[in-house]
Parts: structure tokens; sequence; C-alpha cells
């Protein structure tokens, strides 16, 4: 079984969603018979206009889709405003502005909100909005390549790594510095 | 001078003996099934050493005995001269819950609950036998226990059997003629004490304070959504009245109807019939589940606000955790600034939310600095002013009503307005006629403004005018409180500090300005008033009205805050009228939407501070308000109406081209965020990312105004940066400022002895004084 096999959600809502959990199972049961041989990452994807990048799944918290987005004024222009996660306020980042990458459109709070991924680093939790959210998937760790050194240096810190899924180059969000918080830092 | 409070010391040996009782109990359990681990008694013995040692600091001498009898025991386990056995796990049980008892109910007299001398006897006995005497005196067994001291090596089934009589035969203790045992009272007593410890250990809880947190944000949303039922309890009573006058109305009509002729009412008399019983039927419905439900929530109310209470409780501490570190940070002041100040504190036990106290610590350090910089005079002009040579600053705490009242006084010099107007004339905070007007009261209050002070130099440590800043940021944006000083020449100085006991609800007045709500706190508001476009007159080029016969500027809030404007209605003008720190302002919004109890949340964990902005609420419909900052409008919104001496500034700026400024800073964030506040106020910037490169840039002949730049870089710090900007014979011009995390005096000291021409903490970090401080040093 290739331990980049890919699990989509369309597949997981489907009625074959058991046979897939059971595969997926067996596939994690016997990466770790191998102890270790092969370790995988567990990545979501998400797209931002033409490109695909991932958040480590450890860091994402929940999807949400429906949401009002309050707006503060004076704030930097990645930050899109602020939600309401069940009595927890929460700040709304436009991903794609943050690391500056063309992405659809702006974020239009009157019309259709894209998807937002709600992620956690170790101390700060942010919904961040793309553009599609993708598939998750298990890549080996040793298949993680460092940034493309072909980087801009404002985008280049925000990726923590790259790696090949089904041919596409996937950037990996390094969330630590992403979610730096915003009026003070350290 | 202060009284010594043990307690305090005692929670922290609480704390402490919390976690090392957990281990030492553990390492018991772990032990009965691994006798002859080694490294296990060695760390069980180590934190037994740490409870001795830690308990008889505290006075706590029975803990410490008792601990020290158990490491004589396990001391001897080591050694191999005891082997383990079972019957010590239950004496070291026995020994350990004992502990946990007076450790809990350290300070209080627990005389008769425990048997100290008793357990300290039977461990003694075990040390010496390796088999515990039997616990309490009983006649059945003095026989037993003689019989066991004669046979140290007795079976543990023995011991058993005997901790079983012992049990049973309590009543008969009396007998005993075990001179030990007899002497603490014997059995009955020791039983009982099993049973109290059992209770007493229950009687407090230890919960990790983010538990609590969760609990209050949990609590604050019933808290919200009561304030929405108190809400729709006002519209069921309107409803209520609006059947009882439609029933009203129904009767006359009734009445009307009936005086037609007999024949044309037959025709809807059935219906006239079936309406008038709906009628009462509607009133009556609705005006019994309007007192219903009015009588239910007023209950529920009740339930909330104890339920909020007791919540809010749970974060209560006395002050004293506070001030106790105070004595000694006074001493060191008083050496450091060559002063003989005697400190006296008064309601130390006045309890005050942990949230607030954590507040608390910084200003009142800053205002007992200020009081011994600047109050106490020096020993020889008091004796000349005939006032004692000794200094003496009083701290006091108190509770009036829901807030806190803090005062610190002293008996030095005082503050003289004539000298705070010339130093803010001077620093161009208010011009010469401004200065006039100003009551001696909003003079003094002008050494809270950023970056005043009256010393004439930036870079020295106690005159570059942070502190009594801060002393406000915390007071008013951060605790909401109010900040009040009296100070009589010659006499001495009060600062009054009014912090409200709960930091999670406010009143506040709901607007709407470019379509969105805000809410603005009461507590600031002068008053709200609709004017007629008429009545706003230009002065000098600024919009103001009169009220009073004073003359307030006026600023559209939704200019400060950056919104676009939306089509102007021709009815009356709403305006806010703001009073803060000795200054109005009037805040033009597009409209009022009413005044209400908001619960205070944060901007989450991502916005940790920003402008104009304290943080948000949930109104009842979910919707989320961000809350206004009124410090923040009020600087911004003065600066807007050319108050300050920024305007000159910004027509010289004009002349002369437009500033450059280079950054040198590796966080991404705080570099967008400072080229953003620069490039906002016209600024020409340029970045570095270490102290390196902006070294590079400056000698490639980048010829900034001024250099920003962060401490902890990679490749060279801005520490180094400085001194290589200032040992430079082409760039030493060039000021320097340092931004940073690091605010302990040492690295101030380091900064400035580096040759920096300011020093900003990030903590205090906003987009004001950073500018003011940058343009204070170009101009």
């Amino acid at each position: 079984m290739s331990p980049n096999e890919h699990v989509t959600l369309e597949e997981l809502r489907s009625s074959q969603a058991q046979e897939v959990l059971r595969r997926r199972a067996e596939s994690l049961a016997q990466a770790e018979q191998e102890t270790g041989a092969i370790a995988l990452a567990g990545l979501l994807l998400f797209r931002l206009g033409e490109e695909w990048y991932a958040v480590p799944i450890e860091g994402v918290r929940e999807i949400y889709n429906e949401y009002s987005v309050t707006r503060i004024p004076r704030v930097p222009d990645f930050i899109v405003g602020v939600i309401n996660v069940r009595g927890e306020i929460m700040s709304v980042t436009d991903i794609a502005t943050l690391m500056r990458v063309p992405s659809r459109t702006e974020v239009d709070l009157t019309g259709e909100l894209p998807p937002a991924i709600i992620v956690a680093s170790e101390n700060c939790s942010s919904a961040i909005v793309v553009d599609e959210i993708g598939d998750i998937v298990d890549v080996p760790r040793d298949s993680i390549e460092p940034p493309l050194s072909t980087l801009d240096k404002s985008q280049s810190e925000y990726i923590a790594g790259s790696v090949y899924v089904d041919e596409r180059l996937i950037g990996i969000v390094n969330l630590e510095k992403a979610l730096e918080p915003v009026g003070e830092t350290n | 001078m202060v009284e010594f409070d043990r307690s305090v010391f005692i929670a922290k040996f609480q704390e402490e003996a919390t976690d090392l009782l957990q281990r030492l109990n553990e390492g018991i359990i772990t032990l009965e099934v691994e006798p002859g681990n080694r490294s296990l008694i060695d760390q069980w013995l180590r934190d037994a050493h740490t409870l001795k040692g830690s308990s008889r600091m505290v006075g706590l001498i029975e803990i410490s005995d008792i601990a020290h009898r158990m490491e004589d025991i396990m001391v001897k386990v080591r050694e191999g001269q005891l082997g383990y056995t079972s019957d010590m796990t239950d004496s070291f049980f026995e020994a350990l819950d004992t502990v946990v008892f007076m450790a809990e109910n350290a300070g209080k007299d627990v005389e008769g609950q425990v048997d100290i001398e008793g357990l300290l006897s039977r461990l003694s006995e075990l040390a010496a036998s390796g088999v515990p005497v039997a616990a309490p005196a009983a006649p059945a067994k003095s026989a037993a226990l003689k019989k066991k001291k004669l046979a140290p090596a007795s079976e543990p089934e023995d011991a058993d059997e005997s901790d079983q009589d012992s049990d049973d035969d309590d009543e008969d203790s009396d007998d005993s003629d075990e001179a030990q045992l007899a002497e603490d009272g014997g059995g009955p007593k020791a039983a009982k004490r099993d049973d109290k410890i059992q209770s007493k250990s229950q009687a407090t809880v230890r919960i990790r304070t983010s538990q609590v947190d969760r609990l209050l944000n949990l609590v604050s949303e019933v808290v919200i959504s009561q304030i929405k039922d108190e809400q729709r309890v006002r519209d069921l009573r309107s409803a209520a009245v609006v059947a009882a006058d439609s029933q009203q109305l129904w009767s006359r009509l009734k009445s009307l109807l009936s005086m037609l002729p007999h024949d044309e009412q037959t025709a809807f008399s059935d219906d006239m019939r079936l309406f008038d019983e709906l009628m009462t039927d509607q009133r009556r419905t609705l005006m019994t589940l309007a007192k219903d439900y009015a009588d239910d929530t007023s209950r529920v109310s009740m339930v909330v606000a104890d339920l909020q209470e007791q919540a809010m409780e749970l974060r209560m501490l006395p002050v004293s955790t506070v001030f106790n570190t105070f004595p000694r940070a006074m001493r060191d002041l008083a050496r450091q600034y060559k002063k003989d100040v005697d400190l006296v504190i008064e309601g130390g036990d006045t309890e005050l939310d942990k949230k607030v106290l954590e507040e608390i610590n910084d200003p009142l350090v800053h205002i007992m600095r200020n009081a011994v910089d600047h109050g106490v005079e020096p020993a020889a002009d008091r004796v000349a002013a005939g006032k004692p040579a000794k200094g003496t600053i009083k701290l006091e705490a108190r509770q009036e009503g829901d807030h806190i009242v803090l005062l610190i006084s002293d008996d030095g010099a005082g503050i003289d307005p004539e000298k705070v107007k010339t130093a803010a004339v001077r620093k161009g905070y208010i011009t010469e006629a401004e200065a006039k007007s100003l009551s001696d009261r909003e003079a003094r209050y002008l050494i809270f403004e950023k970056g005043f002070s009256t010393a004439a130099i930036i870079t020295e440590l106690s005159g570059r005018g942070v502190g009594m800043d801060v002393v406000r940021e915390f007071v008013v944006e951060r605790l909401k409180g109010s900040l009040d000083i009296e100070s009589e020449c010659g006499k001495g100085t009060t600062f009054r500090l009014t912090i409200p006991l709960t930091l999670a609800i406010i009143r506040a007045l709901l607007l709407r300005v470019s379509g969105q709500t805000f809410a603005l706190p009461t507590s600031s508001i002068e008053e709200t008033l609709r004017v007629e476009a008429g009545e706003i007159i230009k002065v000098e080029g600024r919009e103001v009205i009169r009220r009073q016969r004073r003359t307030i500027p006026l600023v559209q809030l939704r200019d400060i805050l950056g919104l676009d404007p939306i089509e102007a209605s021709d009815r009356k003008i709403p305006i806010a009228t703001l009073s803060f720190s000795g200054h109005r302002l009037g805040m033009i919004v597009d409209e009022f939407v009413g005044e209400q109890q908001i619960v205070i949340k944060t901007l989450g964990t991502h916005l940790r501070r920003i402008d104009n902005v304290a943080g948000v609420t949930i109104l009842g419909a979910g919707e989320v308000v961000p809350i206004l900052n009124v410090p923040d409008l009020m600087t911004n919104g003065r600066q807007m109406t050319g108050m300050r001496t920024r305007r000159a500034a910004a027509v010289k700026e004009k002349e002369a081209g437009p500033r450059r400024v280079l950054i040198c800073e590796d966080s991404f964030t705080t570099r967008e965020l400072e080229r953003s506040i620069f490039e906002a106020a016209g600024y020409l910037v340029e970045t570095a990312t270490d102290g390196a490169q902006g070294l590079a840039k400056l000698r490639e002949g980048l010829n900034p105004d001024a250099v920003v730049t962060d401490v902890q870089m990679p490749n060279m710090t801005g520490f180094e940066l400085t001194r290589a900007i200032k040992a430079d014979d082409h760039l030493a011009a060039i000021p320097v400022i340092i931004v940073t995390s690091l605010e302990r005096d040492e690295e101030k000291a380091e900064g400035i002895s580096a040759g920096a021409d300011a020093y900003i903490t990030k903590s205090v970090f906003n987009q004001d004084t950073l500018l003011d401080t940058v343009e204070r040093l170009i101009s």
C-alpha cells in the first residue's frame, strides 16, 4: 500500500467510507509495525489561486464554512476581521495576502465567504481563508524537502517545507510564523 | 514597618507541597511493587528532604518533623538496614495524609484534630524496628506492642492483625499503659482524626487558572443571554400594554356599535362576541406571560448575578500578594536614588481579581519610583523644610462599592503645576495659550502623557518619560479604571487609582459609523448630543462646538477608524463628547443605537494589540461588535484636529521633502507593522532583516533621518548595530531608536550605553510612542 495514498473528503462521505477507513487503519498499523521505517506526516491541502499549499493536520482545529466576519478598523491588510466561534473570538487571516501569493479575489464580506480553516499554533489560533479546501494526505516525513531556494524571502519565511503529492509541488505553511501575534511580538 | 506576612509564603509552600506530596505518594505505591528500586528511593528521599526544608522555612515544624522521621526510615531502607515492608507503606501513607492535612490547614488551629506526637513516635518505632508500632493504643494490644518491641522482626501478618484490632478496640484505649500513647489521649482521638483528615483534605481543591478562566468565559456567555432575556421581558411588557390598549379601544368601539339599530347588530353580533372573547383572552394571556416571564427572569437574574459573583470570587486574591514584594523593592529604589524612605502598607487583605492583580504591579512600581525619585526630597532639604529626615511613602488599598481604590502618597515636595506646564509647552504637548487655561489639576495630569518628562534629555534613564504613561496605559486602558493626583507643593503627592473589581462587564453606548456598530465605554462619555449642522462652527480651521462656555473640538469617528463615509442624512448630527486625562473631544458618529451592559472579550490570541480597539463584545443576537479604546481615540483624534504640534512638523516636512527611516527587524509582522506606521505618517521606509544588512545599507549611502531597530536579530544585534553606527563618523548623527521586548533596566542601560537615542519596549509600543519619539529626535 502506498504511503502516499490519497483520501479525499468525498470518498470519506461516500458509502465506501468504511472501507477507506479500514484501509487507512491498516496502512497506519502497517507503518507502525515497520517501527518508524515510514514516519508519516498528515497534511490538509488547500488552494490559493493556482497553487496548492498545506497545513500540518496537527495544527488544524476545524473547518468553518458558515461564518460572519466583523471588521476591525486599522488592522494589517492580511487581517479580514474577527469571528465568534462558540463564544471564542478569533481573527480571520487572509493567508494569500499575508504570504503575498496571488489568490482568486479579495475577500468580499458582503458576498459569499470562502472556506476557512481554523488553525492553531502553540499560543495562537486564527481562521485562515483559502480558495478551496483539498484532501487530507499522509506523506512520508523524509519526503519533505526544504522550501525552494528560489522563493522570495517574504514568502519563504512562511513555508516550512515542500513535498510532491501527485506530481504537484505543495508548500507546507509554517504556522508558527504565519500566526505571529499582531500588535506585539515575542 | 511592614508586618511580615507568613501566609503568602505558606500559600507558596502549599503549592509546592501539593506536588511533593503527590510524588511522595506515588513513590510509595511504586516502592511497594519494586522495593529495591534505588533511584526511586533516592528521588523519594530528595522530595522528603525538600518537604522538610520548606516546611521548616515557613514555620510548620510538625510537618518538618514528620518528614524528618520518614527520611530516617527511608535512609535505613536505602542502606539495607531495613527491608521495605507493606507496613511501611501504611505508616508512610498515614504520615503523608497527616502532612496533607497539616499543610492545608497551615496557620490554623488544628490542635486536638491530629495526633502528631503519636504519629512521630510510631514513625520512630518503625525506624528503630522496621515494623510500625500498632497505631492507637489499646489494652488488648499493649501486650502485643511490648512483644513487638522485644521482637523487632515480627511478621507483617502480625502487624496487620494488630491494626485490625486497634480499630475494634478503640473504646478501651483509656486503659493503655503505654506511656507514649497515653500521653496523646489514645485511640478515639486518632480514629476521629482519620475522619477529619478525610473531610478536611477535601475542603479545598486545586484548579488550574486556565480552567477558572474557561469557566468565567462560559459564565459570561450566560450573562449575555441573561441581558438578552431582560430585553425580551421589556418587549413582552410593551406587547402586553399594546394588547390592553387594543382592548380598551375595542370597548369603546363596542359601545358605539351597540348604539346601532338592533336589527343591524344581529348581523355581526356573533363575531363581535367572539372577537370580544379573543381580545380579553389575548390581553390576559399576554399579561400573564409577561408577568411570569418577568418573574422567572428576575429570579434567574439573581442566580446569574450570584453565579457571576461566585465565579469572579474564584479568582480573588488579597492585594498583599503583590504588596509584599514592595518593601524590598522600595529599599532597592531608595538605595538607587540615595533617599531615605519608609514604606507603610495598609489594607493588604483587600481582595482583587487575579487578573487585575497581575496588572497593578507595574503601575504601582512606576508610581513608587516616581515618588522616590521626584517626590521625596534629599534628607538635607527635608530637614531644612522642617520635615523628618526620613520620607514616608504610604500604600493603601480599600474597597469602595464595586471599585478598589489604591492610594500611593508621599510626604515629598509635591508636583509643581507651573513646572509641568513649562515642560509641556517646551515639548509641544500644549500651546502657551492652552497652558494658561489649564487648571492645576489638569496640568498635573499632563505627566501621564506618552513620553512626557520634565527632564530635558530623552536618553536619560529616569527622564525618558516612560513610566507615568505606562501607569495610565495599565490603569485606564487595560483595567478601565481612573487616575487622579492630589498634590500640594511642599506637602506631598497622592496618586489615587480607582479600579473596577471586575474587568469583565461594563456599560457601553452602542453607535453606528459607516454602517458598522461599535461600543463606546460609557465611563468616558461626558454627554451625548444631537446638534444642528449650524451649531458646528469653525475656529482656526477646526470644527468645534460650544458647550457651557467651553469649546470642544470635533472629529469624525470614521476618520479615526479609517472607514468610508456614507451619505450624510440631513437630520441632526449625533456627537458623543469624551473626556479623558483633562482633554475633551467630540466624536461625530452616524447614529446612536442605545446604551447597555456588555461583556468584554479580547480580540483572540492572534490580535494582541490593535489601535483604537479595546476588545469586542457579543450582542444578544450573536453579533460581534468592536469596543472602542477611548485613550487611543483621544490621542488619534487630537492628532487629527491638529491639537498637537504635529501639524507644524508636517508643514516643515513638506518643505524638506519626505523623511526617511530605516527599520531593522527580523520579525516580518513587526517590520510590516512599523513600515505601515511610518508610511502612514508620510515617511519613506527602508527595511533590513538584521543588523548587518542594516549597517550595510547605511554604509552604502542610505542616509535616513532615523534608524529604528530591534535588539535580538540574527547576524548582528541591535545593540551591536547601534554601537557600529555611533562609532562611525559619517553615521553617528543619525538617531537610533531601539524597539524591543527586553525591558529589564540592565538591558535598557545596555541599549543606552550603546548610544541609542531612545529605547521603546514592545509592551508599551504603539503607533504614537514610536512616531512621537522619532519626530522628537529628528526635529
